[in-house]
């Protein structure tokens, strides 16, 4: 068996993302679903179940009183949230434990990316229209899934990759695809595939170290520079660094201006430090 | 003991069992300034050149901006009795992503006005490790000045 298709078998073997993600964006989209409704879904999924309690109960909303079962916890938050709540447990299990190890993140640190990135992609939604902050955030938190299945490859050639990107100057993921067949975008991508997102979700996760990709559909343009910006600020960075490329002339379509970018690194920050519970999860 | 500072971040220190580190410096900038005599030293982690951008939130957040967070730096270090012409000053990080036509470059202008500002001072820079596409680690040891800097793939050495 060849590189590539020892490294696509992997793909069978990537567990299922929950279904029942999936049954609460389904009933979301209806208005008029009540937190019943939600929490009849909800209830068979421990980690969710466990996760929309500790969030309703963290101080970052206020509610004076405990917050015991799962149906209350549904009226308090807001379905925005609860969206946000639902992707990131469901998410959360496959970047835990040491996993990145090949790319030199610690544990911890694969997980703190995504995060960042995906409240980088909600920002950056006042910048780019005709992107929802329920896609922007869910492409965003997913898009470096590729990596926690890559990470043992890239360990086995980490000498060769990482001395390519620094004789050649190019990115790591070009240096992927030359002693690997294929990078951790691609195969994120296809990852996204087998759990049946939506076609602009994979295209988004495929394409986010596209150079171009600022010149591609919204949201594709939306992750690659939510990652270029989070990667900027060092947030969960390993070996690759910032050996990552993205050509800042696409801005100008979208009226983005540098003086955007920087106040909302700044408001990373602050939310960020909000965000602690998410990145508890 | 090992003390860590954060992105926007400052921490000084007279403690010769203290050692300052910040992770992951990308397109942020690390100042680190020792003062060999009085055993002073302190680490600026900051973020963005210019407070200009943000006035309320430079007031709230100073070591977020270079133009707010060096001179709060200095005076820090002053304060716990570091000596201007004594201080040794090294300089590390404000790379960028790969963008062939230059307009990511926060890293650059992170640089630019720290230069403009340590020139208007008369400080000069010790030592730098600056620009590329690499993450940096880096720490300063308060009892022995010793600055260690990590590099993606280019491994630790000192600085």
């Amino acid at each position: 068996m060849n590189r590539v298709d020892e490294i696509l078998a992997l793909i069978r073997h990537v567990p299922p993302f929950p279904k029942v993600a999936e049954r609460v964006m389904t009933l979301l989209k209806d208005p008029d679903v009540t937190a019943h409704q939600l929490a009849e879904v909800i209830q068979y999924d421990q980690a969710i179940t466990a996760n929309v309690l500790k969030i309703c109960n963290a101080a970052y909303f206020g509610i004076p009183r405990k917050v015991n079962s799962l149906d209350e916890g549904l009226v308090v938050i807001g379905h925005d949230i609860l969206k946000d709540i639902i992707i990131a447990s469901s998410s959360a299990r496959f970047y835990q434990g040491k996993v990145g190890a090949g790319y030199g993140l610690e544990q911890g640190d694969m997980w703190r990316h995504s995060v960042a990135t995906g409240i980088m992609a909600k920002l950056l939604v006042r910048h780019i229209k005709d992107v929802d902050q329920g896609s922007a955030f869910t492409a965003a938190l997913l898009h470096d899934i590729g990596k926690r299945f890559l990470s043992s490859f890239v360990a086995d050639d980490f000498a060769k990759i990482v001395e390519k990107v620094s004789r050649e100057n190019c990115s790591f993921v070009e240096a992927e695809q030359a002693f690997l067949g294929i990078d951790h975008a691609a195969l994120g991508g296809m990852i996204l595939e087998k759990w049946e997102f939506d076609q602009q979700l994979i295209d988004a996760v495929r394409e986010h170290h596209n150079a171009t990709a600022l010149e591609r559909p919204p949201l594709t343009a939306l992750v690659a520079l939510s990652n270029s910006l989070v990667i900027s600020l060092g947030i969960g960075v390993g070996e690759d660094g910032l050996a990552s490329e993205l050509r800042g002339d696409g801005l100008k379509r979208f009226g983005i201006t540098m003086e955007m970018l920087q106040i909302c690194m700044a408001d990373l920050l602050t939310e960020l430090d909000r965000a602690q519970e998410l990145l508890s999860i | 003991m090992k003390v860590i500072v954060g992105i926007s971040d400052m921490k000084v220190s007279g403690n010769v069992k203290e050692t300052l580190i910040t992770y992951s410096l990308g397109s942020c900038i690390g100042v680190l300034i020792w003062d060999p005599v009085a055993k002073v030293g302190g680490l600026l982690h900051y973020m963005l050149p210019d407070s200009r951008l943000d006035k309320d939130r430079a007031q709230k957040k100073p070591f977020m901006f270079a133009d707010t967070g060096i001179p709060a730096l200095f005076k820090e270090c002053y304060s716990l009795g570091a000596v201007k012409g004594r201080l040794v000053v090294k300089v590390v990080g404000g790379s960028q992503i790969l963008d062939p036509t230059g307009l990511f470059s926060i890293g650059k202008r992170n640089y630019l006005i720290l230069k403009k500002l340590f020139d208007k001072n008369n400080i000069t820079i010790a030592a730098e490790d600056i620009g590329g596409s690499v993450n940096r680690t880096v720490s300063l040891e308060i009892g022995t000045g010793r600055v260690l800097l990590k590099v993606s793939g280019r491994g630790e050495f000192e600085l």
